[in-house]
């Protein structure tokens, strides 16, 4: 089997992407800051990342929980380490603890004696951006929250492209009574209110991720079966096609080989309006508490705490500014995409 | 007449295609593209069909290679009936059989390498290995003359008539013994035509492949065809050698086609020429009777109501079949 190597005249899109400076910087940052936050652990986060104790070396930021005992300290529960670094600190005797520029995790409620809850940003105190009405750290419930999103806005897509592109592709290829049935079929899927439907399964039982994910499909999938049916129609009855059967090719070989590869610029211009979309969808369900139970840090659960109270203003300012952000930057990618991919740039009459 | 045994044999082949409309999709109108074709194609000669666009030519050639499923008729090759094979039997008889397109840009997929498209016959059959493969493909590359680097390059960085090459280059990896070429030079350039001409015939010379060509110009068809087939809205009204139909045509409309070659002789009057008027009726709606009837000059009443049929002419016998009642009555006014 040869694998697919990416043809010129793909190459030349991807070059004229990386030329369109506001889409690649976004796209540069966008990748980056999701990157980062697969490893959001050595940034933010209660675990210190080097812990050296009596000549040892320990790298607690991931890995199994340590007692408080391994330390030398006199209890069992899990290392304190912002107070194990107090503590090295004062006995001064060569250890000491290296912790993460946000030394708070999303779920602890960091609640010193005489101190309510949200408390404004403080640099002494390492909250960069305060903390919420329970006491957790703003920048790390943004920061986790802003993984739980990506993945499940980068999942869903998944799901959805998977099947919308399935369907969509073999309702273009095979035509006919298959495609008759399933057009109606999404036109009456498509009329589904779908938040009120996700509203309504939410009350009965509390979704998790996956059963979110799985909910969010059943009702997302549809819109890319046309472009895909129409890109798929549009290159079946195109003469390489008819060459490649003509040669005695199977069905789901021309399908794999040759349409596919031919309306990849379709799937990829709708990748970056489907991330934000998701992410708005995401964000929108936390706010309404409809979506992730508590407590995932989720954007839209702090941006329901931070408008119930507008007097802390840096709840809701964080979030709606990394909102406008994110949505931003993947708007610009998707711009870009669509204008490199734009195929009236790539057809050359001769 | 001792004519070797024929390796195509069509015999009264049509495809309708079905036209649907109106609120509940019914079936409201019916394209005869072809309406009862049978002829023959003997090893290793060209058989030439020409025609109007739209006559039902492309159709045809498309219907033979099982593109479209045929509503009616046989197609015989090897002894066995195309039309009706289906799936491992189906593609093990095309492997004999190979096809060029008209449309160089159309035809090749551009997000492969030249090299993926000539050793993509073998893969489908699952023949040889990928060197063996990549080395078929690079003799491929030479017999249609072209150099090996073409091998790692895209369609798009070749010109229309390499890729013509290419094209053909792929018809003919499998070594098939009939080859449609469905319009191959009609997209190019006319100082490219004559080489690509040429290029089809030295191969099959050299590989014994019997063509069936189909192109709308009757000056192309002429010069690479041994017999020839003329087809007008979906059937074919004359069939003769290419010498015979080119020095006593006797169908109408193939006086017509023949008459419509420019000629560089200037002591030749333009008057004289008879210009076929009107347009090619819809295949929709074909007329009843012969299908000519609306532009014949030499139509009569019989014409309007008996369809004629292809049939042997006079002494001739199978060399020179027409479809004309009046055949050899009408001599043409040159």
């Amino acid at each position: 089997m040869i694998l697919p190597r990416l043809d010129p005249l793909t190459k030349k899109k991807f070059a004229r992407f990386a030329r369109i400076r506001r889409g690649w910087w976004s796209a540069v940052i966008l990748t980056a800051a999701i990157v980062m936050s697969f490893f959001a652990e050595l940034f933010v986060s209660n675990r210190a990342l080097v812990v050296r104790h009596e000549g040892r070396w320990s790298f607690p930021a991931y890995g199994a929980i340590r007692p408080g005992t391994e330390f030398g300290q006199d209890y069992q529960y899990e290392t304190n380490y912002r107070r194990l670094k107090k503590t090295f600190e004062e006995a001064g005797r060569g250890d000491f603890v290296l912790l993460p520029p946000v030394p708070y995790n999303a779920y602890e409620n960091d609640l010193p004696e005489g101190v309510y809850p949200p408390t404004a940003p403080d640099f002494s105190s390492r909250h960069f951006l305060g903390t919420d009405t329970s006491g957790r750290d703003v920048l790390a419930r943004l920061i986790y929250g802003f993984r739980t999103a990506i993945i499940f806005s980068l999942l869903l897509l998944l799901c959805n492209y998977v099947v919308g592109i399935s369907i969509g592709c073999a309702m273009g290829y095979y035509g006919g009574a298959f495609d008759m049935f399933f057009q109606r079929l999404i036109e009456i899927w498509s009329n589904v209110p779908f938040l009120y439907v996700i509203i309504i399964v939410a009350s009965i039982m509390v979704p998790n991720f996956f059963s979110l994910i799985f909910i969010m499909m059943f009702f997302g999938w549809m819109g890319m079966t046309w472009y895909m049916r129409t890109a798929t129609y549009k290159q079946k009855i195109r003469e390489y096609v008819q060459a490649a059967r003509a040669a005695g090719a199977h069905d789901s070989y021309i399908i794999f080989r040759h349409i596919l590869p031919n309306t990849i610029s379709v799937i990829v211009t709708f990748i970056p309006f489907s991330v934000s979309g998701g992410i708005v969808a995401l964000t929108s369900l936390d706010y309404l508490g409809f979506g992730l139970p508590p407590p995932t840090p989720s954007w839209g659960e702090l941006l329901r705490q931070g408008t119930n109270r507008l007097d802390s203003i840096w709840m809701a300012a964080s979030v709606v500014a990394s909102m406008i952000a994110l949505l931003t930057m993947v708007t610009f990618v998707g711009e870009a995409v669509r204008e490199a991919f734009d195929p009236r740039r790539h057809t050359v009459y001769e | 007449m001792s004519a070797p045994k024929p390796i195509l044999e069509v015999k009264d082949l049509k495809m309708h295609f079905p036209v649907h409309g109106g609120l509940l999709f019914r079936r409201i109108a019916t394209v005869h593209a072809v309406d009862g074709v049978s002829f023959d194609v003997r090893p290793g000669e060209t058989v030439g069909i020409v025609g109007e666009s739209g006559c039902g030519k492309s159709t045809l050639g498309k219907a033979i290679l099982r593109l479209y499923d045929p509503t009616h008729g046989q197609v015989l090759f090897h002894g066995r009936d195309l039309a009706h094979v289906h799936g491992n039997d189906l593609r093990v008889l095309r492997r004999d059989l190979g096809i060029i397109f008209q449309d160089p840009y159309e035809s090749l997929n551009q997000t492969h390498p030249v090299g993926f498209i000539l050793e993509e016959p073998f893969l489908i059959h699952r023949i040889g290995s990928p060197e063996q493969r990549r080395t078929w493909a690079r003799e491929l590359l030479h017999k249609v003359g072209l150099p090996e680097s073409a091998l790692d390059r895209y369609p798009h960085e070749f010109s229309g008539g390499q890729r013509q090459r290419i094209g053909i280059a792929r018809a003919i990896a499998l070594k098939p013994k009939l080859v449609i070429c469905d319009e191959p030079v009609s997209a190019l350039d006319v100082s490219i035509q004559s080489q690509i001409l040429n290029l089809l015939l030295t191969l099959q010379k050299e590989m014994g492949l019997a063509y069936i060509f189909i192109a709308h110009d009757l000056a192309v068809v002429k010069h690479v065809s041994d017999r020839i087939a003329v087809m007008y809205l979906g059937k074919i009204v004359e069939f003769a050698d290419a010498d015979t139909l080119h020095h006593r045509p006797l169908h109408p409309y193939t006086q017509a086609l023949l008459a419509s070659i420019p000629e560089p002789d200037p002591s030749r009057s333009v008057e004289d020429k008879p210009v076929l008027e009107g347009e090619i009726p819809s295949p929709r709606n074909p007329p009843p009777g012969c299908r000519f009837h609306t532009r014949c000059p030499y139509a009569q009443p019989r014409c309007k109501t008996e369809i004629p049929s292809l049939i042997p002419w006079a002494d001739a016998g199978e060399a020179h079949r027409v479809a004309c009642h009046y055949a050899g009555a009408l001599q043409p006014k040159a």
